[in-house]
This record gives structure tokens, sequence and C-alpha cells, in this order.
């Protein structure tokens, strides 16, 4: 429904300006995120990576507007979006953005298909042909009326990333999507998410996965809040474990 | 596959079926005894009705004692101790505002199996009390003669000209008349001429009770006050009959008031349970409720699925209950007839619509009130927070 519609194609997609996030623990305030700043094009694939509780997730959720910076701003597709109320962030989540998580999130009570067409459900919408469609796309037109219990985790998570794609995202955002899978389903699941942006979706993915990672086209290296690198293009640099 | 939110939310109860049975059994038991209560209230006050009318009677003259034993045996058929002379019936007669005066001498007999026979001896004044009466034959005359209560006449399989015995009373009977059904107890009846009766019973010139019809409804106080200043007034009990139902309405009526607070306070606890399960699965998914955000669920999104889960189980609670209510209205019945101190015979509990829509209205009201805080508390989650909540499944 809301394909992206930028005014120049190569303009960015994401725009962060000295990005920051803090949280009150206590009576001190925990510096999460510090002046991050990047672009991200279009159609491109881009790694978050970086050790334990350096702020990774902290950054995803406000690329995909869970959050409101604490200072900063942030333009999605060419709209600011660090001033909007929760109102504005949640119609944003809705139309121009998908999730994937690394606990995949599906709803157990709902079949495959029913947890796919959730999101446009919010969107009070209903699509049964791009429902079709995309367990079509992730290979689970088999599954559709499947509970997610019935499903191992490599299906869940393709169930879920159809189900991020409902509402035609402009940007997809995934949190160690291959967390919780062996590496043989991990890499299938990675192979997907090449297809994807192979077709022109843009995509960031925070991850501990090296292969994910080296799939990525850029990587972003976070280490106690600070972005402390941003690697384009490929091949990328092993890294070693800190 | 089109999702709707009662939809979601009915689909939720399989995610805990014991807790959501557990819940909605304790709003099934709430409701279906408000159901019960509601349609017993009606049901008897119905019933009481439908008594008076059958009856005839503005006023019930009795011997001296519990006038609620007096109507019952006026009404229902039974044995009396005590005895009123026959002597007073021309005093009862002979007092300004009375229209017809009946007399009736009353026996019960009972059987091995738990009925009764009921001997009732009376004279043709019992037939202006009973507009009503459809007979088969006429009102027996003669001294061998019987007017039988239909159910009576079925028990015999007789007709009005054939006679029979009655192991009770010496000797074979005519049946002068058959009674068509009223629908009360004088289906029961045998009725014999008072003469007849006071020999058969030896009772010779006394009578168990009075039938009392008077030309003005509306002056009951006044011949009530005449009766009880007659001469004999201090040996009868003078019941007006309309008091005295107003009497045991108003008793049940205390009952009913105490029984009904029991089942609200039964409701509301049951809605409580609705609360706190519904509270529970808040609490149990949080994470979810920050996956549905981050899908674009709005606050209010998520307030309706949670909301919902209260509604649907009030409702499925609510149904659960007005059908066993229903199904169970037999047993209620008979289980309330053997408590209750006087009860008429019209069904007493019997589920109306209206009754039924009541109780729905209830349950809804109650569902959408338990509903709030939890839903409330569920969109106020911040997605950031939820979504960083331990799996709770
Ligand atoms: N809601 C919050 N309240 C308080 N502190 C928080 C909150 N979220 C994150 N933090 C803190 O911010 C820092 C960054 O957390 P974040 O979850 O972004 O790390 P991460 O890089 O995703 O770690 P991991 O790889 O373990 O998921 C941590 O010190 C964490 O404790
Ligand atoms: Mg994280």
């Amino acid at each position: 429904m809301n394909p992206s519609k930028s005014s120049q194609p190569s303009a960015p997609v994401v725009i962060a300006r000295g990005l920051s996030k803090s949280y009150p623990r206590g009576s001190v305030t925990v510096a999460a995120l510090r002046n991050a700043s990047f672009e991200v094009g279009p159609s491109e694939f881009v790694a978050i990576v970086g050790p334990s509780g350096s702020g990774k997730s902290t950054l995803l959720n406000l690329l995909g507007c869970m959050d409101a910076p604490t200072s900063g701003t942030l333009q999605l597709d060419g709209q600011d979006v660090s001033q909007l109320a929760d109102s504005g962030r949640t119609r944003l989540r809705r139309d121009r953005l998908g999730f994937v998580f690394q606990h995949f999130g599906l709803v157990p009570t709902l079949s495959v298909a029913e947890n796919v067409a959730l999101p446009a459900f919010f969107a009070r919408r209903s699509d049964p042909k791009r429902v079709d469609e995309l367990l079509e796309r992730v290979g689970l037109s088999s599954r559709r009326h499947h509970r997610p219990h019935e499903l191992s985790g490599g299906e869940m998570q393709r169930a879920a990333i159809a189900r991020a794609l409902m509402n035609r995202p402009i940007l997809l955002l995934a949190d160690e999507p291959t967390g919780n899978l062996d590496s043989q389903t991990g890499s299938s699941i990675l192979e997907l998410f090449r297809e994807l942006n192979a077709d022109g979706l843009t995509l960031i993915v925070v991850t501990h996965n090296p292969s994910l990672a080296s799939a990525a086209g850029r990587r972003l290296e976070i280490q106690d809040g600070v972005l402390i690198s941003s690697t384009p293009g490929s091949p990328p640099k092993p890294h070693g474990p800190r | 596959m089109n999702l709707s939110w009662h939809q979601l939310a009915w689909k939720e109860t399989r995610r805990r079926p014991m807790r959501a049975g557990i819940t909605l059994t304790g709003i099934a038991v709430a409701v279906a005894a408000l159901a019960s209560l509601l349609s017993f209230q009606r049901g008897y006050r119905r019933g009481l009705g439908l008594e008076l009318d059958r009856l005839g009677a503005h006023v019930l003259v009795v011997p001296k004692g519990c006038p609620f034993d007096a109507a019952s045996i006026a009404l229902h058929g039974a044995n009396w101790p005590c005895y009123l002379r026959g002597a007073y019936l021309d005093e009862v007669r002979s007092i300004p505002g009375v229209a017809t005066a009946a007399p009736a001498l009353m026996g019960a007999f009972p059987k091995s199996d738990g009925t009764q026979t009921v001997v009732v001896g009376a004279t043709e004044d019992l037939l202006a009390l009973k507009p009503g009466w459809r007979i088969e034959g006429r009102f027996p005359t003669a001294t061998n003669e019987v007017l039988l209560g239909a159910d009576v006449a079925r028990k015999l399989a007789r007709k009005t000209g054939d006679s029979a015995m009655f192991e009770d009373l010496p000797g074979p009977r005519r049946i002068a008349g058959v009674l068509e059904p009223t629908g009360g107890a004088d289906d029961g009846f045998v009725f014999l001429p008072l003469a007849t009766a006071q020999r058969d019973l030896r009772h010779e010139e006394t009578l168990t009770h009075i039938l009392v019809r008077l030309r003005d409804p509306g002056q009951l106080d006044d011949a009530v006050n005449r009766l009880r200043g007659c001469n004999a007034g201090m040996d009868m009990n003078i019941v007006p009959l309309t008091h005295l139902f107003r009497t045991i309405q108003g008793m049940m009526g205390a009952t009913q008031v105490w029984m009904a607070c029991v089942a609200f306070v039964a409701l509301l606890a049951a809605g409580a349970g609705v609360s706190n399960a519904v509270l529970m699965a808040v609490v149990e998914r949080t994470r979810e409720i920050g996956v549905l955000r981050a899908l674009g669920a709005s606050p209010g999104d998520v307030f309706r699925l949670f909301w919902m889960e209260s509604l649907v189980l009030c409702t499925a609670g609510a149904v659960t209950g007005l059908l066993v209510a229903a199904a169970a209205s037999h047993w209620v019945e008979s289980w309330l007839r053997e408590r209750l101190p006087f009860s008429p015979t019209d069904t007493l509990v019997r589920l109306e619509p209206g009754v039924a829509l009541l109780c729905l209205g209830s349950a809804l009201t109650l569902g959408s009130l338990a509903g709030f805080l939890p839903a409330w508390r569920a969109s106020r989650l911040s997605p950031r927070e939820a979504i960083r909540a331990p799996s709770g499944t």
C-alpha cells in the first residue's frame, strides 16, 4: 500500500544525525547510544555488529520507531521521525517498516496465514492474495493452516519474515534473526535475505552471526554505544572476539 | 481467512484452556443462579396470581391456627385437626358485603405411593366462586353422587354416569360430573355433597373452611373487620386472601432479595476472576504485545484485543450459564417445591427470553467493566519495554 516513493531514486532511506539514546537507571542515566550519524541508501543491506550490551538493539529500536531518540534527528524515507508522537510512530511502523525478531514473535494461537495477515488487519485491510504470494515466496504455502508450534525454527522465522513484508515496507529491520537457529537453518534465512535484498528491499540486520554479517554490503560496528566504524562494501574484514 | 477482533479473542482461549474454562465456569455459575432466581421470582408471582383467580374467593375463613397452613389446605388439600362449627356459616352469610359463603369440609387420605386422595364436601355455593369451571354433567346433589377432578377421573378411567368405589369412602358412588382440567389443585379433588362428606368423614355439623366471595372486593378491609367482629369471630381466623398472598410474596421477596444479593456477589466475584485472568494474560503476553506494537498495532488496538477477550469470556460464560439454567429448571423447581412453605401448582421456574436477555446484558456489562483495567494496562505498555520482556509462554 505504501511503496517507497522517494523524490529521487537514490535518496537515502535512513539519515541519522547525532542520534543518541539514554535510559534512566536509578539515579544515573545510561547512555546506550551516543551521537550516531550514518546513512543507509535504498536497496542497501546493512549489518549492525558489536559486543553484547553495546547498543545494537537500542539503535535498531530507534530506526524502527519503537522509541524516540533522546537527541539527534532521524529521517526515514525523507521524513523526520525524531519528533513524531506515539500515534505517528505507530502508523509508520505499520505502513513503512517490517520487523523480524530473534524469538520470531509469532502469535501461537493463530495459523501461519493469520500471523502473516496481522499487519494488514491492524491497517484495517484484508489482502488474502498478498498472504498467498508471501507464503509462496518464503516456501510455506503448504504450511499456511499450521500453527507456529507445528513448525521448525527456520519455518517460524520464514513466517515471521513473510509477516514483516505484508504491508510492503520500505525498510526491513531484524534483531539477531538467526540467533535461535542452527547454522544451516541460519544460512537458509540468510539466503532469503539476500534474495529480498536483490529484489530491492532495504535491510538492516543486527547480528552476531559472522556469515550473515559478511553477507551484508556494509557493516556498522558499535561499541559502548558509539558507532566506531562504518565499513562500506565487501569483502568484510574478519573480526576477532573482544 | 478473514481476521476479526472477536475471533482473535476467542482463539486466545485456546492458549490457556484450563484457565479460560475455570474463569468461564465462574461466570456460568453466577449467571445460572441469577437466571434461575429471576425465573423463579416471575414464576412464583404469576403462580400466586393464578391460584388466587382459580380459588375465586376473597376471604378464607378457617379455624384458629396458622394462616399459611390454612391456605395450603384450602388450595392444595391436606388434613387439619381443627374444625369450624357448621353454625358459623349462617353468621358469616349474614355479614353485609358477603355475596357468597361456600362451606367446605376437606379430608386427605395419604396413599402409600406418596400421593393422596383429597375429598371435599361442598354445596352448590361453590359454583358461584368458580366461574371458570366447566363440568361435564352436574354438581352432585344426591348422597351417593360425586364430582371428579380431571386428574382423578383420568386415573380411575371413569366418566360421567359411571360408578366407582373409593377405598377411603364406604360404598359405591355414582359420578354425577367430571371437571374439565383447571390446571389447579381442583383437578385432584373428589367433591361430595357436604352432608355426605360430614357423614363419611365422621364430622357431623363441622367444616374445615368457608370460602367467601364479596360483593365488592374493594371493600375487603371493611368486610374483614365485620367478620372479625361477629360473635363467632373469636373462634375463626379470617384470612383476606389478597393480603395472604401479598404476605407470602413479601416473605418470599425477602428471601429473594437475599438470594439476589448472593447471585450478585457471585457475579462480581466471577467478574473479578475474569479481570484477573485477563490481567495475567497481559503479563504473560507482554513481549507479544511488544511484537504486535512493532507490527503496527496502536494502543487502541491492543486495548480492544484484551477488552474483547474479557467480553468473549463473559459472553461464553453467560451462554453456558443460561443453557445450564434452562436444562436444570426442572430440577430446581422440584428442589424449591420441597422447601417452600407454600408453592403454587403452576410451573415456578421457566427461563423466559426476557430473563435470558437481562442475564446476557449483565454479563456483557460485567465483561466490559472487568476487561477495562487489564486492557488499559496492556495498551499503556511502551513498545520498547514490552519487546524486551521475557517470554511468558
Ligand atoms: N529499556 C532499558 N532500560 C534501561 N537500560 C536499557 C534499556 N534497554 C537497554 N538498556 C541498556 O542499554 C545498553 C544497550 O542495550 P542494547 O539492548 O541496545 O544492547 P545490545 O547491543 O542489543 O546487546 P545484545 O547483543 O546483548 O542484545 C545496555 O547497557 C542495556 O542494559
Ligand atoms: Mg540486542
